[in-house]
């Protein structure tokens, strides 16, 4: 009896023990290329925020949001010769579809430098429109719906159907962005503030 | 994050059945009755609530610190399936009507999809160990909503005129269809 | 070849996983709202379900009965685990598309029934035949099911617009309910081909008789 179970303890740990060799060799070969896209989607990401930007320094854990429901996930201060520019806040907040993430650039002048929609799973046709590169919240001017966010000032009261356009019958995934983008707003602004007073 | 909307989107908005299509195997199998329906969601509500209560620090204690986040699958897996053998020896012992009415599908709870995406959930969605469990229970117990309401239709649909060629299994799905439909329109709840 | 060919064909109609055993079904709903997405999971499960009916036919011997099914769960989890890190990191796009549909390959029951009932009473080359059998009939409904919903739903196929631009999309087929409603027929469809295909088998014999 004993040495049955002897026998199946080491027939499972013996397969165990595989596996693992057999991962640990996989997520070796793997980790560098996956670390990698990671680090070049952030980058053109914060680029695309802050083009003139020459560096972008991390402030991990320095920003929170007040807004409930949408949590700062990163935020870098982007600088340009050593100057600050502003700061590029990532929000994680939830949309219809699930969750959403938002990179907002907020300037020095308490001003938005842009919005990018980072990930969406919201209903295509509809919610999703608002990472749709063709579908615009003003036809006039072809205006996206984050592009409207651009040198949107901080002290705006960021509502949809007030100073914010909406996606058509998409209600929810407006109001959830707006939302997300007035807490990474309001984050940075203070920040900038504090950093000011500071002296920094 | 505030605790109310987690448990709301869990198991009305985001239904793990009709809105993420989880769970169908017992779903499409045990649904034909009211009471098993209540027993099959009992039994998958204490396994998704233990299995976050178990995976959640393994992860956040264990891989993450080891950087063996790449055991993830295999460790997640292995936990649940041993947390139903648990079950199984439990039940077997003091409710064995329950245990012999479930069959084959007890252990088939180790491969209901919907539990082990709900521990992967937690760790996608950042949740801290409360935010888990509520969401666990959330999910559960939308699941257990969503395979009573479906015994209920079922029995109906046992004297109901259905054309020829919906026999069968397709009455059940298009039956499942329009409960998504209704379902769908939870989605204003969480503001 | 006669009996390898069996083996292969079986899953593709007269088994076929989805639509006549009814099994894996959670992500055959959830991956088909396009066609993409579709193929990229039918890949991978493919993959996953070869190795591992590979893998557990190679050491059948070797496994002690009362402890299999621990060792087919790990054997599944370890191919599980490195498509999931191959597809991070070499399909990134797909891979954030499917989410979590990849790492649940490891409780598709389609993968634990065969290496149960399969692959671990048959050698290694029938093992490999009859995953490819299985997968390629994964695959194929998830492909049809997918076409159907991406078409219509969306006006596309592969992302790539087809429809003409007056069709407006009718988007009930991308959202849970019109995935459920066309799963329906697709099972109905297949009832039908399995009873035509019973029907011209049984006619020789009954003008035999």
């Amino acid at each position: 009896m004993k040495k049955d179970i002897l026998k199946l303890g080491l027939a499972l740990a013996l397969f165990a023990a595989g596996a693992c060799v057999a991962l640990a060799m996989v997520y070796a070969v793997t980790k560098p290329t996956i670390e990698g896209h990671e680090a070049r989607n952030l980058e053109a990401s914060l680029k695309e925020i802050f083009p003139e930007a020459d560096a972008f320094e991390s402030l991990n854990g320095e920003l929170s949001a007040d807004t409930a429901g949408v949590t700062v996930t990163g935020a870098w201060k982007a600088s340009k010769g050593g100057a600050t520019l502003g700061l590029a806040i990532r929000t994680l907040g939830k949309s219809y579809g699930g969750d959403a993430a938002m990179l907002v650039g907020v300037r020095t002048d308490r001003r938005l430098s842009g919005v990018r929609i980072l990930t969406l799973s919201d209903t295509p046709g509809l919610g999703a429109n608002a990472t749709s590169p063709t579908y615009f919240v003003d036809k006039a001017s072809k205006t996206t719906f984050p592009g409207q966010f651009k040198d949107k000032p901080v002290s705006d009261p960021f509502e949809v159907k007030n100073d914010v356009s909406a996606i058509t019958a998409s209600t929810i995934t407006s109001k959830a962005l707006t939302d997300m983008a007035k807490a990474a707003a309001l984050a940075g602004s203070a920040w900038l503030e504090k950093a000011a007073a500071g002296g920094m | 994050m505030n605790v109310i909307g987690i448990f709301l989107a869990a198991s009305l908005t985001d239904n793990v059945l009709l809105m993420r299509f989880l769970g169908l195997c017992p779903f499409i199998g045990m649904s034909a009755d009211v009471n098993k329906s209540v027993g099959m969601g009992l039994a998958v509500t204490f396994v998704m609530v233990m299995a976050t209560a178990v995976t959640w620090p393994l992860y956040h204690f264990l891989l993450v610190p080891l950087e063996l986040t790449f055991l993830q699958i295999l460790v997640f897996i292995l936990v649940i399936a041993s947390l139903v053998q648990l079950v199984e020896f439990f039940l077997k012992k003091n409710v064995p009507s329950l245990y012999a009415s479930m069959g084959i599908y007890l252990p088939l709870i180790t491969t209901n999809c919907a539990i082990l995406a709900v521990t992967f959930d937690n760790i996608s969605k950042g949740y801290g160990l409360m935010e888990s469990v509520v969401y666990a229970v959330g999910v559960a117990f939308g699941f257990l909503v969503a395979m009573v309401l479906m015994a209920g239709i079922r029995s109906r649909l046992r004297t109901a005129p259905v054309p020829k060629f919906l026999e069968g299994t397709p009455i059940l799905f298009a039956a499942t269809s329009l409960l998504a439909t209704a379902f769908m329109g939870f989605s204003g709840l969480i503001k | 070849m006669q009996r390898l060919w069996k083996i292969f064909s079986k899953g593709i109609v007269y088994e076929n996983p989805l639509l006549m055993l009814m099994i894996g079904l959670c992500s055959a709903v959830a991956v088909t709202s396009s066609v993409g997405n579709a193929v990229g999971m039918g890949g991978a499960m493919t993959f996953v379900i070869v190795f591992a009916e590979l893998v557990i036919s190679l050491f059948r011997k070797l496994i002690p009965n009362d402890a299999r099914i621990p060792i087919f769960i790990i054997v599944i989890a370890a191919f599980t685990t490195i498509i999931d890190l191959s597809m991070k990191a070499y399909l990134p796009e797909l891979s954030k598309s499917l989410g979590v549909f990849i790492p649940l390959i490891v409780v598709n029951c389609i993968i634990m029934g065969r290496v149960e009932a399969f692959a671990s009473k048959e050698k290694p080359l029938d093992a490999v035949v009859d995953a490819l059998g299985m997968g390629v009939g994964y695959t194929w409904v998830l492909v049809g099911i997918a076409a159907f919903r991406e078409l219509l739903g969306n006006g596309t196929l592969m992302a790539a617009q087809v429809m003409p631009e007056a069709f407006q999309p009718i988007l009930f087929f991308t959202l849970p309910p019109g995935g459920f409603m066309v799963f329906a027929l697709f099972i109905s469809f297949n009832i039908w081909l399995k009873k035509a295909m019973e029907r011209r088998a049984a006619a020789p014999a009954k003008e035999a008789a």
